[in-house]
């Protein structure tokens, strides 16, 4: 294909994608280097609020930013280097909590608490994932077909599931005397608190990833288990092979591709957790990266945003995910020279 | 047809295999049906501890809406009539009636139309005829459950919950559309370049998949809403303020799709054998020629599987929905939001809960109807790595 | 289940909205606002669009748009609805403009107490007043014998009889959710020690012995708590109180009503509201106090000023009030305060006043400091004087990239 037709194929996406995701990155990039923040004035104000007989009114001083003749916040922008790495990274704490020898201590330095979480949530949900993902697969390939269809439904459900909703409906069986933890308490005879110490909550956050994500590990095995060559089976029940080996030996090189694919999206997704946070409010007890960079971002009352932290916040979360891309990604550069 | 003896399952295989499955498929139902039970109970009910009065809703029943035996008989039934008329039969008709080129549409219609008669009946007929049949049949017709339908009337009705639906149908179709049509181009180009920047735009893609959202949907804030200001100068006075516009946030879920658009579709095309594009070369195509005349007929098993993962991102998203889009065009997933406030009381989240059975439903049916097409299309395609 | 009671829902919902009072003049030019999604500023929304041309964004991200849509030349909305957090990105972008030609025009009747001055000039007119206060279950407290408390060592003395007795799951409730709420609870108590947060020049004041006294005072509280505190927000804590679960909760005055819907709550008529509890002898409730209200956007013509001046006049009047006395405590005329206002007022009334949360942008940066550190004290994975030393850590590192202290 010559160069010119290509372009012509593949302009429009990368037009969006340059304009709606390669703009904004790289000036979230440029942002982790810059500190961009008003001019401050101290001035002294009577504010009145409403009291009871009468208004209240304190005379108190106040900072106020220095509006332009524009109308606008003067603003000035510094090269500021790695100091908003330095900000998020806060190696001094670390440094302390290292040679104090105190995880605690460590722990208490906000993204290495995110960073601990955020890889622990991938790697452990991951081979959770694959495994749970190719069981179904194997299972629903082995019953009886006028059933399979109706079992792939009801599988495929807590995939389609708006990710808000499915956290939600998940919470709602645990929270409090939520009817699963009621359940739990009937069997075990203990007053049992599913929110009240972090690793529980990981646990059901991890629970609800596998949930939400095996059923596509699922769908995609299913669809491999069907292009099976079933003359290597064959040959391979002809040499006695038990159905472990055979599972080991032919349907899992078979698989290989898929797996490499679903675990390539999987730490790609896992990676950038925040939904569950949200839906299982785990900031006391855990946080994650993703969920670091968007603490940031939320304006609080007065409306300050840590805009260049979260920027160097994301560009770290960048960074990790292309580290743990770098084994599938070997593996695709391999099958590309390979293919052509 | 015998099965080989080597390839006959023990007992205990068997059983493992099927006792797995039903375990996973109730892991995999129980929290939707349970929110499904909840969204019909008044707040007390809902959130009771004890599961039976969530289930049996003493309290919405004291309220005088129940279901009697007989309501819960014929319901079922019908239910259950329609599920096997939406696997069974729905897929023969729609085969029938339509032909090759038209496959999409006649399922768009067959869907529409089957949601429609099973409103019309479901909803309709069949309360009517439950009037009259538990008027007759005594005890079998005094109410035992307790269900209400007022969640979903305040949702639907009072929350006017409809428009969101109408806006999400808006912002989905446009994502499904210009992704598709925009990735499959691309897709098509990636395959049959073998070229080092094919490569490299493919991991390029994968780089931007990784990037987390919220830091691009932060970002899109502030220049969408001055983006009259910012677009005047290139123009005029035409130039419009992005935010809560539908179509600006269709271009940027497009966007965000794209790189997992392309990479799915790549595979698909990359399936279809290269002789076939050569052929219409030969034949005096151009590579814009083959694609659309040639290539495209047969990929439609890979574009409807790809379909409908654009269909989730843009049906499903919160993040960019939330932020971007005004009240008059919000959609279903962020209006949820909205139960849940400062001031939220039980009831507002009861009504939440019935607002996300509502978002879901259509999602069901979707996959009923799209489940063939779903693993067949990915045992076509994209499964071959 | 039934089509026809959709139908005479619909109907009988369609004519619920109409029956509000009109309104007084039809307005001509467009006019939307942009504001928080709950009871109160539905109600005052409502009472708006009566007048014609008038849409209501009523929207739980408000808080990020806001300050961009302000700042957008015109202003995407005409009308904001702020609180006393929420206006200072407004006022310190100089995005809003001062009403004092447009009070004096339209709005001659509004109580002192709606109009809020900053720097002199009438800012924002406020519709309500929000506070926390101490809601009980009186049938509890009586059969106990335990008299209605009033300072925080009482909650807890009667906390600990109450479980003793065994009556309720838990004696106390708290919005403790990590966050935002779990910050407030920290700055209620610290208020009430008579801590300050920051010094005139922004820098913190935190470590005090107010901080400690404010922290081991929550801890204590915890001890009665479900054991699911920090992710209890005041929705939750409504249904605990709904259900019978706890006994006392100093709780949103605006949450107060909930526990007498019969739709909803198992305790009809059982709860009962007193002023917040203080902490020091004769010093303030340990609470804040917030208003919400509406101000006007700066970069809008004048006459489109003046129409929305009028709409708020118009959606803020008695008759608003009338239909809606229970929504919110309000600050307008014609409200008239149930049994369960009762709480609120006393603590708005207490002498010394609780503090009103100040509107700054340091306040900001403390509120969201502490958010983020005091569940380890209370999780204890670190002790009250290390939390402290991280709270104003964090908030050094944010306020100097602010730009609110010098590098």
């Amino acid at each position: 294909m010559k160069f010119k037709t290509f372009a012509a194929f593949v302009g429009p996406s990368l037009v969006m994608m340059l304009l709606f995701i390669a703009f904004p990155l790289v000036s979230v990039f440029m942002q982790s280097f810059y500190v961009t923040q008003p001019i401050f004035e101290q001035v002294e104000v009577e504010s009145c609020t409403p009291g009871f007989p009468n208004p209240i009114c304190v005379t108190e001083i106040k900072s106020q930013p220095v509006l332009g003749a524009d109308g606008k916040i003067t603003t000035e922008t510094r090269f500021s280097g790695l100091e908003s790495y330095r900000n998020v990274l806060e190696l001094g704490r670390v440094k302390a909590a290292i040679s104090n020898g105190s995880w605690t201590q460590l722990m208490n330095v906000d993204f290495w608490k995110a960073l601990r979480f955020t890889l622990s949530f991938t790697l452990l949900t991951l081979p959770l994932v694959l495994i749970v993902g190719l069981s179904i697969a194997l299972a629903v390939n082995n019953a009886v077909r006028s059933l399979r269809g109706p079992v792939i439904f009801i599988s495929l459900l807590p995939f389609i599931i708006t990710p808000v909703i499915g956290g939600l409906s998940i919470r709602w069986l645990f929270i409090g005397d939520g009817i699963l933890t009621a359940a739990m308490e009937w069997m075990s005879g203990a007053n049992i608190s599913m929110f009240a110490q972090a690793w529980t909550i990981e646990l059901m956050m991890m629970f609800y990833r596998v949930w939400h994500v095996a059923p596509f590990a699922f769908v995609i095995f299913y669809a491999g288990l069907q292009t099976v060559n079933q003359d290597t089976l064959e040959s391979a029940i002809i040499d006695g092979a038990s159905r472990w080996e055979r599972l080991r030996f032919v349907i899992v090189p078979h698989l290989m591709p898929l797996i490499v694919f679903i675990a390539l999206i999987h730490l790609m997704d896992s990676y950038r957790v925040f939904d569950e946070i949200v839906a299982f409010s785990s900031q006391s007890h855990v946080i994650s990266l993703q969920w670091l960079t968007y603490d940031f971002l939320t304006p609080d009352d007065a409306g300050n945003r840590a805009i260049s932290r979260a920027s160097a916040t994301a560009m770290l979360t960048m960074v990790g995910i292309v580290l743990l891309l770098i084994y599938p990604l070997k593996r695709t550069w391999r099958d590309h020279k390979g293919s052509h | 047809m015998s099965t080989p003896k080597a390839l006959r399952q023990s007992a205990a295989l068997r059983f493992g295999s099927a006792g797995f499955l039903i375990f996973w498929c109730l892991i995999a139902a129980f929290p939707i049906f349970w929110i499904l039970v909840m969204s019909f109970k008044n707040p007390v009910d809902a959130f009771a501890s004890n599961p039976l009065d969530v289930i049996f809703g003493p309290a919405t029943l004291a309220e005088g809406d129940g279901l009697s035996i007989m309501d819960v008989v014929l319901g079922l039934g019908v239910l259950w009539l329609s599920f096997r008329f939406a696997f069974r039969h729905l897929p023969e008709m729609v085969e029938k009636f339509t032909k090759p080129g038209t496959v999409i549409m006649g399922w768009v219609i067959a869907v529409l139309g089957f949601a429609l008669v099973f409103i019309v009946v479901f909803f309709g007929i069949l309360p009517w005829v439950l009037t009259g049949l538990n008027a007759m049949s005594g005890p079998l017709g005094d109410p035992i459950i307790g269900l209400t339908p007022k969640n979903y009337v305040s949702v639907w009705v009072d929350n006017e919950f409809y428009r969101n639906f109408i806006n999400s149908l808006i912002v989905t179709g446009g994502v499904v559309t210009v992704s598709l049509t925009v990735g499959t181009l691309a897709g098509y180009g990636l395959a049959r370049s073998g070229s080092n920047l094919a490569f490299w735009l493919l991991i390029l893609a994968l780089i931007f998949r990784a990037l987390p959202h919220s830091v691009l949907v932060a970002g899109y804030l502030p220049v969408f809403i001055n983006s009259a200001e910012i677009l005047r100068p290139i123009l005029g006075d035409a130039a419009p303020t992005l935010y809560g516009k539908p179509y600006a946030v269709i271009a940027v879920l497009v966007a965000i799709n794209q790189p997992f658009t392309i990479w799915m579709l790549r595979s698909f095309f990359q399936n279809i054998p290269m002789e076939l594009d050569e052929a219409a070369r030969v034949d005096g195509c151009s590579h814009f020629q083959a694609f659309r005349r040639v290539i495209m007929p047969v990929m439609w098993p890979g574009v409807i599987t790809t379909g409908l993962f654009s269909f989730l991102l843009g049906y499903n998203d919160f993040l960019v929905t939330s932020l971007l889009l005004d009240a008059q065009n919000q959609t279903m997933v962020p209006a949820i939001a909205g139960y849940f406030n400062r001031e939220t009381t039980t009831t507002d989240q009861v009504e939440a809960i019935a607002a996300a059975v509502s978002i879901t439903a259509p999602l069901f049916l979707l996959v009923m109807v799209f489940q063939r097409q779903i693993v067949s299309g990915l045992t076509a395609g994209a499964v071959k790595g | 289940m039934n089509l026809r009671t959709l139908i005479l829902a619909g109907a009988l919902s369609v004519s619920g909205t109409v029956s509000y009072a009109n309104c007084a003049y039809k307005n001509d030019t467009p006019v939307s606002m942009l504001a928080a999604g709950f009871e109160a500023w539905k109600a005052v929304a409502n009472a708006m669009a009566e007048c014609g041309n008038f849409t209501a964004e009523l929207d739980q991200e408000f808080r990020k748009k806001q300050p961009a849509a302000f700042a957008a030349t015109p202003s995407l909305y005409q009308i904001g609805g702020v609180s006393n957090g929420t206006i200072t990105p407004l006022l310190n972008e100089g995005t809003i403009r001062p009403l004092d030609d447009l009070v004096e025009k339209y709005g001659q009747h509004l109580s002192p107490n709606q109009l809020i001055r900053i720097d002199g000039k009438i800012m924002a007119i406020a519709m309500m007043v929000n506070t926390q206060n101490l809601q009980y279950r009186r049938d509890v407290l009586e059969d106990l014998d335990i008299p209605v408390p009033q300072t925080w060592e009482e909650v807890l003395a009667a906390a600990a009889k109450i479980r003793e007795a065994g009556v309720v799951d838990y004696p106390l409730g708290a919005t403790m959710k990590s966050g935002w709420n779990l910050a407030l609870e920290f700055i209620n108590l610290f208020y009430g020690y008579g801590g300050v947060f920051v010094d005139d020049n922004n820098m913190p004041t935190v470590n005090t012995d107010a901080g400690i006294k404010a922290l081991e005072t929550m801890k204590a509280t915890t001890e009665f708590l479900d054991p699911e505190y920090l992710v209890s927000d005041s929705t939750y804590v409504q249904q605990q109180f709904q259900q019978g679960k706890i006994a006392m909760a100093n709780l949103w005055a605006s949450r107060a009503g909930a526990s007498d819907d019969e739709a909803e709550s198992q305790v009809v008529g059982l709860v009962n509201s007193t002023a917040a509890p203080r902490v020091l002898d004769g010093g303030a409730p340990a609470t804040t106090i917030w208003w919400d209200g509406a101000v006007i956007a700066r970069n809008i013509t004048d006459e489109q000023a003046e129409a929305a001046f009028r709409l708020i006049v118009e959606g803020m009047d008695t008759g608003m009030v009338e239909a809606n006395n229970d929504a919110a405590i309000w600050l307008i005329p014609g409200y008239v305060p149930n049994r369960l206002a009762q709480g609120a007022i006393e603590t708005l009334q207490a002498q010394p006043p609780a503090v009103s949360y100040p509107s700054t942008s340091a306040m900001g940066l403390m509120h969201t400091a502490t958010g983020n550190n005091v569940s380890r004290f209370l999780t204890g994975s670190a002790d009250a004087e290390t939390t402290l030393k991280a709270i104003e850590s964090d908030y050094l590192i944010s306020a100097k990239e602010a730009g609110l202290i010098p590098n």
